[in-house]
């Protein structure tokens, strides 16, 4: 897709965005811009999947996070927060614990991260279409032993079942009515 | 494709005369963008202008007749008069999401547009994903309606932007389960592959091709389709009458006209999608008698693809002017209690048809 210093150029340009706007996302005082914020750091990632060769990963996280949870999210914040208001304010020791949180996962990070060897070294990329739409689902619907068939029925199910309960509640509240 | 690098004649005349190879994929990056901006900047006038002839005829009246032949500059002497406004956000606005959200607006139907295979040859992408791609893609456009209409610190236009974000989120379940329903009979998510399946003459589109079915679905996908471009009979979002507006009524010069720009080219992309899915893309209606068929080989694809999508959106036109609008809950009614339903057994009944009949 890239040629190879224009890819190093580009992954460079997407991790200061996704590192700048997911510090954004915390440090806004807005609630609304700090989910909008929330949204692009989302896309980035997305885009990082995608130089990955991770195209279904990177689809399925825009369409799962940024155009489902945020917007949901997005929602909430219309129906709960009156117009215009910007009070977001945390307290200090709430400040110390998050800070203890977030060292400590850092420190764990580094620990899993760092002690192996061989990531340091050399990182081989997933073969090509490794992880395209095509491979996932034919890994998903496979009966051999790595594939994923009766939990992926399951979820369809349960997924279909739960379209079918909305539209049921839907009708029933006309009933009532 | 995403992983092949780029070859193609301007590709490789680039390659040949200069030292760096690399700037073969800045040309070819360029002209997609300059391409992809073509069709969608070139083509909103040419509808702005369409949409209020066919208002006109519908309503038995003229139109824009005075500016060039037959009013054909009325929509030039808009724009310009529009760009050339004076840009400004109301007192109380949030200015950082006020002027982001007509541009995230616009982000999602220029990405889409993308995927659309305007010809064998003319696609700025073939990725395997490509309905999917516009699924998630689609979610910007809700996402710069919601924040406009909040940014604008007006209750009318947060009303506005509010339910019509309910009802595209609800609309866009009936619209990606019918894109479903074709990526389940075609067999692929990439759009040209989708094309591809149809070739052989109109009765293998897939309108025709699966006998009721197809032609059901198709009414469904327009109706979904209706809802989620947010226009008449579905326009909850602006409802002059009752929101004088809706979540654009704070916006003004080109603030305004890139919501309306987003507006126009979502009908294209809807309509190509359409066209993609159902009516054979860029490929010709050969009907099987020899002597015609021979001459409608003979007309490019994307002369033929442009026809089907100018034939769609005269459609959405029509039906623009024609039925009413129903009240907010009526159509969130008419969405969970019978389109979704019919949705899920159209899909059931794709379903019998491919392991019990097939193609």
């Amino acid at each position: 897709m890239f040629p190879t210093e224009l890819k190093d150029l580009f992954f460079y340009f997407i991790s200061a965005l996704t590192i700048t706007t997911a510090l954004a996302t915390v440090l806004v005082k807005n609630v609304l811009q700090s989910a909008i914020f929330l949204i692009f750091s989302f896309v980035a990632t997305a885009i990082i999947y995608l130089m990955l060769h991770a195209e279904f990963i990177a689809i399925s996280q825009v369409m799962v996070y940024a155009g489902g949870v945020v917007i949901f999210v997005i929602f909430t914040i219309l129906l709960t927060s009156h117009l215009g208001e910007t009070a977001f304010s945390t307290k200090v020791p709430r400040n110390f614990i998050a800070a203890f949180l977030g060292l400590s996962f850092l420190g764990l990070a580094y620990r899993f991260l760092f002690q192996n060897h061989s990531l340091l070294s050399y990182t081989p990329s997933a073969p090509l279409d490794y992880a395209s739409l095509k491979s996932i689902a034919f890994r998903l619907l496979s009966i051999q032993s790595n594939g994923f068939v009766i939990a992926f029925e399951l979820i369809g199910l349960i997924l279909f079942a739960s379209l079918i309960a909305a539209v049921s509640i839907a009708r029933k509240q006309k009933e009532e009515k | 494709m995403m992983h092949t690098s780029i070859t193609h004649p301007i590709g490789d005349f680039v390659r040949s005369i200069s030292p760096f190879p690399e700037l073969a994929f800045g040309v070819n990056l360029l002209l997609s963008i300059i391409a992809i901006c073509a069709v969608a900047i070139g083509t909103a006038p040419i509808l702005i202008y369409m949409e209020r002839k066919v208002c006109a005829a519908i309503q038995c009246r003229l139109g824009p007749m005075r500016l060039g032949y037959r009013g054909t500059l009325q929509t030039i002497a808009d724009v310009l008069k529009l760009l050339f406004k004076e840009v400004y956000a109301p007192a109380g606005a949030d200015k950082f999401i006020f002027y982001l959200a007509p541009m995230l607006s616009l982000t999602a139907p220029f990405l889409a547009l993308t995927m659309i295979p305007f010809d064998y040859n003319l696609q700025v992408v073939n990725l395997s994903i490509g309905i999917p791609f516009i699924i998630a893609v689609n979610a910007f456009g809700i996402l710069g309606m919601l924040i406009g209409g909040w940014a604008s610190n007006n209750k009318y236009s947060l009303l506005g932007s509010l339910r019509s974000g309910a009802q595209m989120i609800s609309y866009e379940i009936s619209f990606a389960l019918i894109l479903v329903f074709i990526v389940m009979v075609s067999g692929s998510a990439s759009l040209m592959e989708i094309t591809q399946s149809q070739s052989g003459g109109l009765f293998q589109w897939w309108i025709f091709k699966i006998p009721g079915l197809g032609f059901i679905a198709f009414i469904l996908f327009f109706i979904s389709s209706t809802a989620e471009l947010n226009r008449a009979p579905f326009d909850i979002a602006e409802a002059e009458q009752e929101l004088t507006g809706g979540y654009h009524t704070e916006y003004n010069g080109t603030a305004f006209a890139m919501f309306y720009l987003a507006e126009y080219i979502n009908i294209v992309l809807a309509s190509s999608i359409g066209v993609t899915c159902f009516l054979g893309g860029y490929l010709p209606p050969l009907l099987g008698i020899e002597s015609v068929d021979s001459l409608l080989i003979k007309i490019p694809g994307f002369i033929w693809f442009a026809a089907k999508v100018l034939f769609m959106i005269w459609a959405y036109m029509v039906v623009r002017w024609t039925f009413v609008r129903p009240r907010v809950d009526q159509l969130m009614a008419f969405e969970w209690k019978f389109l979704l339903p019919l949705n899920l057994l159209v899909l059931i009944l794709g379903a019998l048809y491919i392991s019990f009949i097939g193609f």
